[in-house]
């Protein structure tokens, strides 16, 4: 390092204090606007990696933003629903795979999440911890999820009455956890996953008791006659279910009529995919088909017109925080008036001066914009995570 | 800070930076190393019971190395299995799960698998599905009565069925390795041809029996007797269990209406039941229906040896 350069270096470490606040402001100046970008960014990229994953959706007809928030961060607080048969329905066209999601239930903060196995091949989701859920009643856990609930596999988790005040209606059920997911970043860390029909046994469309034919039954039966057994409200349901009494779990009704809140469809080509769209555009059966990503992109173009804001008001920021910069660089020079003239009274020429002022200036520009890049470097590497903490998605 | 700290200041950001994107390249390495070591499986194919294990066993024939078809451990009649969490999770691995259908996968109903890899064997023949006569009805609370009702399962007791489902199974087969289709082709004509002169045995042993009056110890035969044009009837008796006083008087009611003196059993009957029977004039036969894996031989082994023994009781 040549003279005028190791003197400018030797300066600023010698005023550590006056160094580091202005390699701090010039930082900040450049981290700042970049570090907005990419969070952003980022963060349009994760919502719309996952809308683009999900090329279609299908549910009842109203607000296209709530199906999509609902069926991809599972976000709804009571979701609109539509039939099982609507499945069978969209099925039996043949223009790809559909998996079924019913979003209604939580146990306490955890959305449960009523689906398919192929869920969990179409979002490459992996055990991480146990196995699969493998029958009714039993549940696998998002990585945050298990560590909200302080549950592992082999550990119960008990859905949540929808409201305090609903004392004759859905029992809550006590599920087995079958097994942990491995970390995903997305919204399925937050869930726990359930058999469809697991769901609809949350919803109390389904339940289990004792086989009323039998004697253990007792005053239970309120009637028998032709072989029709009535039971009394004393009736004992099954909280929870096991091996030993998954037999005599059943469900009531048509199971054509029972609820779902979306289903995910997976068209094989784009012909398939515009011919399932064409399918619900008259929208006369109540159903509405969207493509999440062209409403979540609708979303982000509003998101980007507050960000361009931001960056401008940041900019303005920045430019002021260069005038003061170089005010207080101005300002120093006057400080060092002494300090000049005796180097140039030892043979110093004011070329040599002036390399020394701006060695002591490049130092300061290069350092901040070296530790801006370092920061910018991290943040991106953690974006993912710093967003999911504030915007828990 | 002289020169050595400035360089050392300059090699740790660098190296700061050269770690964080060595972390990225790492995870992409592992993720294709195991997408690498699952192509490499074979498919898993599964039945739910021995006579589809069978099928799917001769289909496949010898010659595709590393291809097998898989059938439980199962304890008694696959009828009322009830799989195990070990059992289930294997079968959610199952790339093919050879179902029987006609409702005989009770456990289907309370089980997750995969919609996507079930074949039904039956499905193509819904309607030759027989119903059963007995349903059960029970009502609780406000919500209505509901009915359990079904159809008999036993199809492959039907050799013609049989074929059916055969072929069902061929054609999954062919989808799942379409390489081997003319090998699976050719195992399915030798495995009909079989079933075909088993059709041709059973026909030219029941003809016999003429319009004879017969019984079933469980109401497991329905497409035997609907293929062959038995004039049976069902009772309800087990075969390792003594019947009651109330399932004799039965009995002597059913042959007042049913004069029979043959009774075809799933399993040997225990001997005072047999003893008791053949005072009453009625012999005891033994009629497997070969639903699981048994130690008498293989699926045609165990029917040959129900007709020889129907043979050698009806001369």
């Amino acid at each position: 390092m040549s003279g005028a350069w190791y003197l400018g270096w030797r300066y600023l470490a010698f005023h550590k204090l006056k160094s580091s606040i202005l390699i701090a402001s010039i930082t900040l100046m450049l981290f700042l606007p970049t570090a907005i970008r990419v969070l952003v960014s980022d963060s349009a990229a994760a919502l719309t990696a996952r809308a683009d994953q999900t090329p279609l959706l299908l549910g009842a007809a109203g607000s296209p933003l709530e199906l999509v928030l609902n069926s991809l961060y599972f976000h709804a607080g009571e979701p609109t629903t539509i039939l099982n048969d609507t499945l069978a329905t969209i099925q039996a066209t043949g223009l790809g795979e559909f998996i079924p999601l019913n979003t209604r239930f939580r146990s306490r903060n955890n959305p449960i999440v009523g689906t398919t196995l192929d869920y969990f091949k179409f979002r490459d989701l992996k055990i991480a911890d146990g196995r699969q859920f493998g029958m009714l009643g039993e549940c696998v856990l998002g990585a945050t999820a298990a560590a909200q609930q302080g549950v592992g596999s082999g550990d119960y988790v008990i859905s949540s009455p929808e409201t305090v005040f609903d004392i004759a209606g859905v029992y809550p059920l006590r599920m087995k956890v079958a097994g942990i997911l491995e970390p995903n970043s997305s919204a399925d860390d937050d869930a726990i996953f359930v058999d469809i029909r697991t769901s609809w046994i949350i919803q109390g469309l389904g339940h289990g008791h004792q086989d009323l034919a039998r004697p253990a039954a007792g005053t239970a039966v309120l009637s028998s006659k032709n072989g029709m057994i009535t039971a009394n409200a004393s009736l004992h349901q099954y909280p929870e279910i096991t091996t030993d009494n998954v037999l005599e779990f059943h469900f009531h009704g048509d199971n054509s009529t029972f609820p779902l809140t979306s289903i995910i469809a997976v068209p094989p080509d784009n012909k398939s995919g515009t011919l399932l769209r064409g399918r619900y555009l008259s929208n006369n059966e109540g159903l509405q088909m969207v493509m999440p990503s062209v409403v979540l992109n609708d979303l982000l173009d509003t998101v980007f017109v507050v960000q361009n804001y931001v960056i401008l008001g940041l900019t303005m920021l920045a430019l002021a925080t260069v005038a003061v910069i170089m005010l207080v660089f101005l300002l120093s020079q006057q400080l060092r008036r002494g300090e000049f003239h005796t180097l140039s009274r030892i043979g110093a020429s004011r070329r040599y001066i002036g390399l020394l002022v701006a060695s002591e200036l490049t130092f300061v520009f290069v350092g901040s914009l070296l530790l801006a890049t370092l920061l910018i470097f991290i943040m991106k590497q953690y974006a993912l995570q710093i967003l999911q903490g504030f915007l828990s998605f | 800070m002289n020169n050595g700290n400035y360089s050392r200041l300059v090699l740790g950001l660098l190296t700061c930076l050269a770690l964080l994107a060595c972390g990225k390249t790492e995870n992409a390495q592992s993720k294709s190393a195991k997408t690498a070591s699952a192509a490499n499986e074979r498919p898993i194919i599964v039945a739910s019971n021995y006579p589809l294990f069978y099928f799917a066993g001769q289909i496949i024939g010898e010659s595709v190395v590393g291809l097998q078809a898989e059938f439980p451990q199962i304890a008694g009649d696959p009828a009322n299995w009830v799989p195990s969490a070990e059992q289930i999770q294997f079968m959610q691995t199952a790339d093919l799960l050879l179902l029987n259908g006609a409702g005989y996968e009770s456990w289907l109903a309370w089980v997750t698998l995969d919609r996507d890899h079930q074949v039904d064997t039956s499905a193509g023949f819904s309607e030759q599905l027989i119903d059963l006569d007995e349903t059960s009805t029970h009502q609780h609370g406000p919500e209505g009565e509901h009915a359990h009702q079904g159809v008999a399962f036993t199809t492959w007791l039907d050799p013609q069925l049989a074929i059916k489902q055969a072929a069902v199974i061929e054609e999954a087969l062919t989808a799942l390795e379409p390489e081997r289709a003319e090998s699976f082709r050719a195992n399915l004509s030798r495995l009909r041809s079989r079933l075909e002169e088993l059709d041709h045995d059973m026909a030219s042993t029941f003809i016999q029996l003429q319009d004879r009056a017969i019984l079933f110890s469980h109401p497991v035969y329905q497409y035997l007797q609907h293929r062959y044009k038995l004039n049976g009837r069902s009772l309800h008796w087990e075969p390792n269990i003594e019947p009651g006083t109330s399932e004799w008087i039965n009995l002597q009611k059913t042959l007042g209406e049913h004069p029979a003196n043959i009774i075809l059993w799933e399993n040997e009957p225990l001997a005072s039941t047999t003893a008791r029977l053949s005072e009453m004039g009625v012999r005891s036969i033994v009629f497997r229906t070969a639903s699981n894996r048994s130690d008498q031989g293989d699926y045609f082994d165990i029917l040959a040896d129900n007709i020889k023994r129907l043979r050698t009781a009806i001369n």
